[in-house]
């Protein structure tokens, strides 16, 4: 079943991964089957996204599927070891509000084993500052789609230098107005303007890659 | 007044974009010039003054076309943020669309549209106006839209999108429209000393019609965009149906402004970058073409920017007839497009507005060398930013180290 899942989810068959997720999860140790079988999906979906052959579409439509099993599966799996490459604090920084493909690199974060806190869209920089101090994770990642943005990230960096919390985190930035340029302008320490690009980048930053 | 050398300013530049057009070599490359925030900030004064202050607007725009000459018709006035299917719904009443089609700031003020965020407003004073977006429309209401856009338009979408017309009928409603009125009336006669302004410039002005992709109206303005990319599974032939259903009154919103003298329509795509070319060729292309040829058979050229990256349909350009008019390209790198294009499009970009943030002025102008001894040979092309918003805090020696590089190195 586990084949079959896979398979489905990757040829953006909804109606029958949804199925077999739903029939799969109630038994022995399928919460956890469905889950991993999930990840593998949106890895290999993440693969073919980042050779051209899938696009933004099928990356919407992934994570759509994705949550609506995850809905389900999730609450099935309260005790079990789920084990996490780390904690990610991520938002869209201040005076944007795009959240689409910020949405889309979190549940691709997620399905490969980060832990995502999403703290929003337009976030004014304290709340970065403020979520560090909160969650204390390893990451911080910032999506910026407008020009306007990039001087907000910058800001928000030095806004977190300046609470003496830089040391403590990596910081990757995404979104269409992202470039080697821009990382080297606002001081952040990595870039992708694609989420799968985004995912692998994480994990070196994590050190699990 | 305009002095005889204004006027023949003008109609060098206006020549000089006409030739580009026209697939020829100009005098030199034209440039559309920057522009977007920064030019408050230039000015000195709050993006909430430049948003609903005729008067200071007018004085920005002044100063900032003085010092930055550019070539192509000038985009002042109050900015606006779309509202295209409130458009529709008025298509039968061209003075009325020309107000609604894209709401700004004062004009925000009477409709109390839903979806937009304004400095001074609901925002910070020099923050960038915002369109929001949102779901409008239920999947079940498909077959209404097909039925009947126009209907649907204004019976369904308007109340629901609008404060202001929330109750069609009511004495409110009626006011709403009343002051729509005046307002307009105000914002026309504020308009025309702004173009008398930079007319004395050396700068000219065109009408020109907008319309949208049938899918992005859906897209942007009814469903949201990952509803809609949802739907394309779900409802495939309700989609493709209600497209069909769009082309007829996305044409006679291009071709509206004809009347007026306008000669171009401006046709700003979004759904293009998220489609793999099968859904583009299935759900999208079709009905775009349909109106950019029904455009083009009205006497018009079509500007159509590809904004994202544009690559994977690149070739389904070629679809249409030779000197159909402007490819503006936002990711897609304009050199790769001129190799396929060249002698049949027109093309428009060529930097990015990112790198005039972050690069230095150095750097700017050796990239703009480049770029114009590969993109200038043959003609057929305009020197654009990627987009159209420099923000605020855009370093003004990046500016300049731009407009020097035209200067320097766009002579034919
Ligand atoms: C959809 C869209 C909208 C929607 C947004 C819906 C939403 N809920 O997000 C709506 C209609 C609401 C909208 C509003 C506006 N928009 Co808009 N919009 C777009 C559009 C068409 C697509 C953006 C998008 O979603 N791309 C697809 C996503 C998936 O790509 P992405 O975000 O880059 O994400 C990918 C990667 O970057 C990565 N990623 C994303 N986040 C992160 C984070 C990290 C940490 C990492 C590692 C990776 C990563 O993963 C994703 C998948 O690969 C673009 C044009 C374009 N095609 O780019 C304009 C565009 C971004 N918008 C623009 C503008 C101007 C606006 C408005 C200001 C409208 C206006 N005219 O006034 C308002 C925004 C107000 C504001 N202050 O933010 C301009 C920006 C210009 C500028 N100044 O820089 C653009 C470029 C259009 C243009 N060419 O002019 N917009």
């Amino acid at each position: 079943m586990r084949e079959e899942l896979l398979r489905s989810f990757v040829d953006m068959d909804e109606q029958e991964a949804v199925r077999i997720a739903r029939e799969l999860v109630e038994t022995e140790g399928g919460a956890v089957a469905v889950l991993d079988t999930c990840k593998e999906a949106m890895e290999e979906v993440g693969r073919l996204f980042e050779a051209g052959e899938y696009f933004l579409s099928e990356l919407i439509a992934a994570g759509d599927m994705f949550n609506q099993i995850m809905e389900f599966t999730l609450p099935k799996l309260q005790g079990e070891e789920v084990a996490s490459l780390g904690t990610m604090v991520l938002g869209t920084v201040q005076g944007d509000v795009h959240n689409i493909g910020k949405d889309i690199f979190k549940v691709m974060a997620e399905a490969s084993g980060i832990n995502v806190i999403d703290i929003g869209i337009d976030v004014p920089h304290e709340k970065f500052v403020e979520a560090i101090k909160e969650h204390k994770p390893e990451l911080v990642g910032m999506c910026c789609l407008i020009t306007l943005g990039v001087d907000s990230m910058k800001r928000t960096i030095e806004v977190i230098k300046e609470a003496g919390l830089r040391d403590d985190i990596k910081i990757i930035i995404g979104g269409g107005r992202v470039s080697q340029a821009v990382m080297e302008h606002v001081g952040a320490d990595a870039w992708a303007d694609d989420a799968a690009r985004g995912v692998r980048l994480s994990k070196e930053l994590l050190g699990k890659e | 007044m305009v002095s005889p050398e204004a006027k023949k300013l003008a109609e060098e530049r206006a020549a000089r974009m006409q030739a580009a057009l026209d697939l020829k070599e100009p005098d030199r490359v034209p440039f559309t010039g920057l522009g977007g925030d920064v030019i408050p900030a230039y000015a000195g004064i709050t993006s909430y003054e430049y948003e609903f202050d005729f008067e200071k607007n007018r004085q920005a725009a002044v100063k900032w076309f003085t010092d930055f000459p550019s070539d192509s018709a000038p985009r002042v006035g109050l900015g606006g943020l779309d509202n295209q299917s409130m458009g529709v719904a008025f298509q039968d009443y061209p003075e009325i669309v020309s107000g609604v089609n894209s709401v700004n700031g004062p004009m925000n003020d009477v409709l109390k549209m839903k979806f937009v965020r304004f400095p001074g407003r609901e925002l910070d004073e020099n923050s960038a106006r915002q369109f929001i977006g949102g779901k409008n429309m239920e999947p079940e209401e498909y077959d209404q839209l097909i039925a009947d856009p126009v209907k649907f338009c204004f019976e369904v979408i308007m109340p629901r999108i609008s404060g202001g017309l929330k109750d069609l009928g009511s004495p409110a409603s009626l006011a709403t429209m009343a002051r729509f009125g005046l307002e307009k009336a105000r914002q026309d006669a504020e308009m025309a000393k702004t173009m008398q302004a930079l007319m004395e410039l050396g700068y000219y002005f065109a009408p020109r019609g907008v319309c949208l992709a049938p899918l992005d109206l859906i897209s942007d303005q009814l469903r949201d965009i990952p509803n809609l990319i949802l739907d394309l599974r779900r409802y495939p032939d309700k989609v493709k149906a209600a497209a069909e259903a769009l082309v007829e009154p996305m044409v006679k919103m291009g071709t509206m402004s004809i009347k007026a003298g306008a000669k171009e329509c401006f046709i700003p795509l979004h759904l293009n970058e998220y489609l793999s070319p099968k859904q583009y060729n299935e759900f999208y292309w079709p009905t775009l073409k349909e109106v950019i040829l029904k455009l083009v058979e009205a006497g018009m050229k079509v500007q159509v920017f590809f904004e994202g990256w544009h690559d994977a349909h690149l070739e389904t350009i070629l679809e249409l007839p030779a000197g159909w008019g402007t490819a503006y390209f936002e990711k897609t790198d304009v050199r790769k497009a001129k190799k396929l294009l060249q002698g049949h499009t027109c093309i428009m970009g060529g930097i990015d507005v990112s790198d005039i943030i972050s690069l230095t002025p150095a750097q700017l102008d050796e990239n703009i060398k480049k770029l114009f001894d590969e993109m200038a040979p043959g003609g057929g092309f305009i020197f654009s930013p990627n987009i159209g918003t420099c923000p605020r805090e855009t370093p003004i020696e990046n500016v300049r180290a731009v407009y020097e590089a035209v200067e320097k190195y766009g002579k034919y």
